[in-house]
């Protein structure tokens, strides 16, 4: 059993009087598709905020690739390998759905005081961001302003972003939700290239049937704690998990 | 051409050039600044002392007056990072009133006399005057202009764009906020202390209030007028608030106020400015300029 | 010692007078996080409106009362035609917009009452006060009972009123409260007109306190109001009151009492700097 690439123990959060995420553990492995599924407010998307650096956890640890990951700032986190995609999405609108891409491209540069004066106009970097837009099928709109895209584009632009910083791991926040049927399909044959690729995936998802048919593993979240983990079979018939989601079956009533 | 035209002109070339830098730290990175003229001013009072006090050069004191201007940028750049957005506008108003008290109060800035006697610059022997001076103005704009145009095409132009438009997403590009903000924030003041040390010369007596906030306010004008974030917004805002007060002499009584009110008309159907993104004139006149085109 | 009383007592009026113009200040950007510059311009109106009043009538009463009304008005027109359509906009826009306006209406009343400094020669109809050796002038007393009195009315409203309640929930989230039923416009409506009357009020005890009343009265406040709700906490107004009053009393103890070498106006803002390297919210500021 190889080391796990991302390892996270004890996670705890806590907003004032709020605990979002409480001893949370979970590991994922190089190349899995892992899961993170819950009812809404379970702190799914507040693991993924700790994991990438937006806020420091209260408690416990996150360890990525042998280094400690918590109470790193987010450009930093990023700077190792860890893209991410938000729930609301974030695009550059006044820029080119092309300069969006670019703007994860000059990963590499930004650390640098040298780097950082080189132009972004090269026909390599333009070449690269290019072939990431063809990959989620965005390249035709490749000179569009990006405030001007529909959701479906904008969710595959996250990706595509996330897709060159993440050269490891890429945290996946409900990018299927408001995408038609056809670019659903689209999308889940891209996380599968992904995968293909050597890249972890991290997926917060509400639609099941995606995400049953995606993941290799699941874990989920209720209020904060983890209830479950498995593969997706055990998972559907985990009691608690359905518990969860659909409320305690009242006494005396059957199974649905 | 009068030697009327030539001062007026000289004045616009050397604001442009302040307002190139604000352009960097409003324009390009999306922060506020409404104390640039404290470091207009840093930059006019170094290059005055050096020429007063020590008799150093224009030439030779440049690269000083770069480097403090920068500096002093970085050192009050820094505690304006650790506010919130709402509180920045008014910590750098904070800044400008604080620097001219310093410039007033502390006797080695000349307290309320300010510093006089400032010699003018001097190229290839002969000091550059009226018709001269305008040229090297000029220039230093060109050379700024360039200067904003690479940056533009940088990957650290890229940041200031990207966190400008959205922080977190940039921040999790990989592109540090406190890092670029300071970048964006000392190029921005370098270039002011450039344009203030041009001023020194020109105006040959600089005192406090000619850094004071309403200064700042008048940059800023020119930055919204021309267009944010537009490489020839500064000059276009500086030229037509330069020329506009002229334009009004007849009417004197009544010239800041018909300013103000094309300020307050402007910024309120047009605040992306005259060569924003959405304006009226970049609607009508790129249209018709393409269809110019063979 | 008595100098020292003397310039205490100076320092409270002078930091009452501050309390006054902050809040209205402070009452916009609760509401509407827009820093009012301008609303130091309403001050200046006020000033003059009160003055040119009391010159026609001989009345204080009907000088308060005018300037209240008329400051009210143009607080309205400022809130409408300004701020409303640029709400928006990122908050530099209506920042530049609200100094824009703060210009022009210095420059009209520049234009309509001349640049001179005029005096405003009234007597307010409160006692002199003697505690011991100190005479605390009627205008002292004046301005810490109007004051007090208009602090006092501000809290019931806010606190005891529907309206109040109204204004309170309005400034903790705009959206939410207009889900809730409030009209919001409304709410910002009345809070503008709160806000300006009571500059009006300040502006009018201003020209009669220091007997000057001129265009550019306002510049000065303008500046020192900003520097201090943040000192106090952007958004609250207890906060804009307590440090408005620790201003005042500053001011004029270092300067006025122990001859600190220090620029007065810049005062302002170097104690701004100082509370939030301290405490980044402000004094009494949350978030």
């Amino acid at each position: 059993m190889t080391q796990p690439l991302l390892k996270v123990t004890g996670l705890s959060k806590r907003f004032g009087g709020l605990q979002a995420v409480r001893k949370v553990d979970f590991q994922a492995h190089s190349k899995e598709i892992l899961g993170i599924l819950g009812p809404n407010g379970a702190g799914k998307t507040v693991c993924f905020n700790l994991i990438s650096g937006v806020y420091p956890p209260t408690a416990g640890e996150i360890i990525f690739d042998l280094e400690r990951l918590d109470g790193m700032p987010p450009h930093q986190v990023a700077a190792r390998g860890i893209g991410r995609t938000f729930q609301i999405v974030k695009p550059f609108s006044h820029l080119t759905v092309l300069e969006n891409v670019l703007v994860a491209r000059g990963i590499s540069h930004y650390g640098s005081l040298t780097r950082i004066w080189s132009t972004w106009r090269s026909r390599q970097d333009q070449d690269a961001a290019l072939n990431i837009l063809e990959r989620v099928g965005l390249d035709g709109l490749a000179h569009r302003k990006a405030g001007l895209l529909p959701l479906g584009n904008l969710r595959r632009l996250e990706i595509a972003r996330a897709l060159l910083v993440g050269r490891k791991l890429i945290l996946l926040d409900e990018c299927f939700s408001g995408l038609r049927h056809e670019e659903i399909a689209r999308l889940e044959e891209l996380i599968r290239n992904i995968r293909q690729d050597g890249i972890t995936v991290l997926l917060i998802e509400h639609n099941m049937r995606v995400t049953m048919g995606l993941c290799d593993r699941i874990v989920v979240l209720d209020h904060g704690a983890k209830i479950a983990e498995g593969e997706p079979e055990a998972i559907q018939n985990n009691e608690r998990v359905i518990e969860a989601y659909l409320g305690r079956k009242r006494k005396g009533s059957h199974a649905a | 051409m009068s030697s009327y035209v030539i001062t007026i002109a000289t004045i616009i070339i050397i604001n442009a050039i302040s307002v190139c830098g604000l352009n960097v730290i409003v324009g390009y990175a999306g922060q506020i600044s409404l104390g640039h003229a404290a470091f207009f001013g840093i930059g006019a009072y170094t290059a005055a002392l050096l020429a007063t006090k020590a008799g150093i050069s224009f030439w030779a004191a440049l690269p000083c007056v770069i480097t403090i201007s920068a500096s002093i940028g970085l050192l009050l750049g820094i505690p304006s990072l650790r506010v919130r957005d709402d509180f920045l506008a008014i910590t750098t108003i904070g800044i400008n009133f604080i620097v001219e008290a310093v410039f007033l109060y502390i006797p080695f800035f000349g307290g309320a006399l300010g510093i006089g006697g400032i010699p003018r610059i001097m190229l290839f022997g002969s000091k550059l005057r009226g018709m001269g001076f305008f040229w090297l103005c000029l220039f230093f704009l060109v050379l700024v202009l360039a200067f904003c145009w690479w940056f533009t095409r940088s990957w650290a132009g890229l940041a200031c764009f990207a966190l400008r438009e959205e922080e977190s997403a940039a921040n999790s590009m990989g592109i540090s906020p406190v890092r670029i903000k300071l970048l964006a924030f000392m190029i921005g003041t370098a270039i002011a202390g450039l344009g203030g040390a041009l001023y020194a010369h020109y105006m040959r007596f600089i005192s406090a209030t000619d850094f004071s906030f309403p200064v700042s306010i008048a940059f800023l004008s020119m930055l919204v007028l021309g267009g944010m974030g537009s490489l020839w917004g500064p000059v276009l805002g500086a030229l037509i608030l330069g020329i506009l007060p002229e334009l009004f002499r007849p009417i004197v009584e009544y010239r800041i106020l018909v300013y103000t009110l094309l300020l307050l008309l402007m910024i309120r159907f047009q605040p992306g400015g005259l060569l924003g993104e959405v304006s009226f004139l970049r609607k009508r006149l790129v249209p018709l300029l393409k269809g110019l085109k063979p | 010692m008595h100098l020292f009383f003397e310039q205490l007592l100076n320092g409270i009026a002078m930091g009452s007078i501050y309390a006054l113009v902050t809040l209205g200040l402070a009452l916009v950007y609760g509401i509407l996080r827009i820093l009012h510059v301008a609303h130091a311009a309403v001050y200046t109106v006020g000033s003059y409106v009160g003055l040119f009043i009391f010159q026609a009538t001989g009345s204080l009463l009907l000088a308060f009362l005018g300037g209240m009304v008329f400051c009210a008005g143009l607080g309205i027109l400022i809130e409408r035609f300004i701020y409303f359509p640029l709400l928006k906009y990122p908050p530099y826009v209506p920042l530049i917009a609200s100094i824009a306006v703060m210009l022009a209406i210095e420059e009209v009343c520049r234009l309509i009452a001349g640049p001179y400094i005029l005096t405003f020669p009234a007597k307010l109809p409160f006692p002199e006060l003697h505690l011991g050796t100190i005479t605390l002038s009627s205008t002292l007393v004046a301005v810490y009972v109007i004051t007090a009195i208009v602090l006092l009315l501000l809290w019931l409203v806010t606190t005891k009123t529907e309206m109040g309640l109204a204004m309170r929930a309005t400034s903790q989230d705009i959206a939410i409260a207009d889900a809730m039923g409030i009209n919001s416009h409304f709410v910002v409506t009345v809070t503008f007109i709160i806000g300006s009357a009571i500059a009006a009020i300040a502006g009018i005890l201003v020209g009669i306190y220091y007997n000057q009343v001129y265009p550019t009265m306002g510049t000065v406040p303008a500046y020192k109001t900003l520097a201090l709700i943040v000192v106090g906490g952007l958004g609250s107004v207890p906060g804009a009151v307590v440090a408005s009053l620790l201003l005042g009393l500053g001011e004029t103890l270092l300067i006025g009492y122990a001859n600190v070498p220090l620029p007065r106006d810049a005062l302002a803002f170097i104690a701004m700097i100082g509370v939030l390297m301290w405490r980044s919210e402000g004094l009494l500021g949350s978030r």
